[in-house]
């Protein structure tokens, strides 16, 4: 009978290997994407075009600021500590925008925003404090965030870089549909 | 030691089960995802329904319209059940293969219940005790009355608030009421074509008003919020809506709010370009159409036969006509 012990523990090992190989978390009829962002590329194009990797990205002088996001219907995403790249360094090097021009980001997942010059700088955007009152806007900065409470922004966080609103001042709430998830794409656009 | 590594098989295969079914602790979860406007009625249907089963968790998780369907087609997220403000949605949007499969993300959808649109406002808004159906578009024309709606570009209340107003033109006889309400708050103001008796409302791709009569923000909640602080005086929104959160509201015109099946042809005489197209999965141009709500399961839904059960629970609570739901569809205005 003593023989049977290590056949037990074998079966048991082998169960529990079986059991977490079929609960992943994958969702259902989609794929997990492993945070593995050799691959992403970063397009920067105006009168110029530009193509960055994360590591590139990286390098670029960071800004930091706090940044907390809510949805159409109310759903509060943050607050967190957001640390990445201000859009408009990224606007400079696809060649600068002028006072009329626009910004256009993208993602493969088929999502455009658009930002005008005013925005750009950081004003015109709706804010609200916690408890979603309405309250002025504090001065503000978009930065192409890939790091978010310490951490390199996951794929399921929209990583590795998506928009984020930010101030210097925590518990500024500001409209969630600016931003974009899983950036490949800066375009300057004349309008 | 036989009953020991008897006992270690036991405790490992209940450790690997515990974390990993997706159902902890033995509850279901049932993700739902209903359109913004859908999310007060679905709340009480969650609420009854786990009354009624035990040992299922309904999560609702709720967004525009056409995020909700992104959620299952371009963002591959599982969900048990979607309802959208707009039937025609589902067939342009989940009527194709999902990835790796030769199914649709569905083949059919049920409509369920229609709204129209009214504007609502608060017993301390400017003009209350004088507005009308008859008086609106004076009342909201006036200097210093301020009027909300959502952002077109989010938002089907916000498209179907410019064909709402656009639409009144006719009812009213009033050639410049679209300008002087909504396209005149812009700089440039917003360009109004007609070609071949259809009119379009071409937007700009950033929704910002010149001034601080006409206020546009992101969902109608916000709205709700603006009007209950003062912050805006009048607020086009779903009749379902008002009634659901308690504000005071005046009908409009079946010709002109978008609750009338027997008008659908009228309706389609208003299209709005939005201006750009934020989503590749989806074109930029909105047609009028009656407002009729539609809910189906996607083929790849996790628990479709618990998800067929809410569903029909929805349905059933909705035929009813309950208050702050929108209504059944044969019972709108």
């Amino acid at each position: 009978m003593r023989s049977a012990i290590p056949a037990l523990l074998l079966l048991a090992a082998c169960t529990v290997l079986c059991l977490l190989a079929g609960c992943t978390g994958t969702p259902a009829g989609g794929t997990v994407q492993a945070d593995d962002f050799s691959d992403w590329r970063l397009t920067l194009n105006g009168t110029g075009e530009e193509v960055l990797t994360l590591e590139d990205l990286r390098g670029l002088p960071a800004s930091e600021g706090h940044g907390y996001a809510v949805s159409t219907v109310g759903i509060r995403y943050g607050p967190y500590r957001c640390r990445g790249v201000d859009l408009t360094l990224l606007v400079d090097m696809a060649g600068g925008m002028g006072e009329r021009d626009q910004v256009w980001v993208s993602a493969p997942d088929g999502y455009l925003w658009v930002f005008d010059a005013e925005q750009m700088s950081g004003e015109g955007f709706v804010t609200f404090n916690e408890d979603l009152k309405e309250i002025p806007s504090p001065p503000l900065s978009i930065i192409l965030m890939y790091e978010q409470d310490g951490h390199p922004l996951s794929y399921n966080d929209g990583g590795p870089a998506r928009i984020a609103i930010i101030s210097k001042e925590p518990g500024v709430v500001t409209e969630g549909s600016a931003w974009v998830k899983w950036v490949d794409r800066i375009e300057v656009r004349s309008t | 030691m036989i009953r020991f590594a008897g006992l270690v098989v036991l405790l490992l295969i209940t450790v690997a089960l515990s974390g990993c079914t997706g159902d902890p602790g033995g509850v279901t979860e049932l993700k739902v995802l209903p359109a913004g406007s859908l999310l007060i009625p679905f709340e009480e249907a969650e609420e009854e329904f786990e009354a009624l089963h035990p040992g299922v968790d309904v999560q609702l998780e709720g967004h525009g319209s056409i995020q909700v369907i992104r959620q299952v087609t371009d963002l591959h997220r599982a969900a048990d059940v979607v309802a959208v403000a707009d039937e025609s949605l589902i067939p342009d949007m989940m009527y194709r293969r999902m990835e790796d499969s030769e199914e649709n993300y569905t083949d059919w959808y049920i409509p369920f219940a229609t709204n129209e649109m009214v504007i609502a406002y608060t017993p301390t808004s400017r003009y209350a005790g004088e507005i009308t159906s008859e008086n609106w578009y004076e009342i909201l024309d006036r200097p210093g009355v301020r009027t909300g709606f959502s952002n077109p570009m989010l938002d089907a209340a916000g498209y179907r608030t410019l064909m709402v107003v656009q639409l009144a033109e006719s009812e009213y006889g009033n050639e410049t009421l679209f300008a002087s309400l909504i396209g005149n708050h812009f700089d440039p103001p917003l360009e109004v074509t007609t070609d071949g008796g259809v009119t379009t409302i071409h937007l700009p791709q950033i929704m910002k008003p010149s001034d601080q009569e006409l206020v546009i923000r992101d969902g109608s909640i916000y709205l709700i919020s603006l009007l209950q602080a003062g912050g805006i005086d009048y607020a086009f929104e779903y009749r379902s809506v008002a009634d659901a959160v308690g504000l005071e509201w005046i009908p409009l015109p079946e010709s002109i709010n978008l609750g009338s099946s027997d008008l659908e042809q009228e309706y389609s005489k208003v299209k709005v370009e939005l201006g750009f197209q934020r989503f590749s999965s989806i074109g930029k141009e909105r047609t009028g159409r009656h407002i009729v709500y539609a809910i189906t399961i996607p083929a790849n839904a996790p628990h479709p036969e618990l998800a067929e059960e809410f569903m029909n629970y929805v349905l059933g609570q909705a035929g009813k006509g309950r208050p702050g739901w929108p209504p059944p569809l044969g019972q709108g205005s």
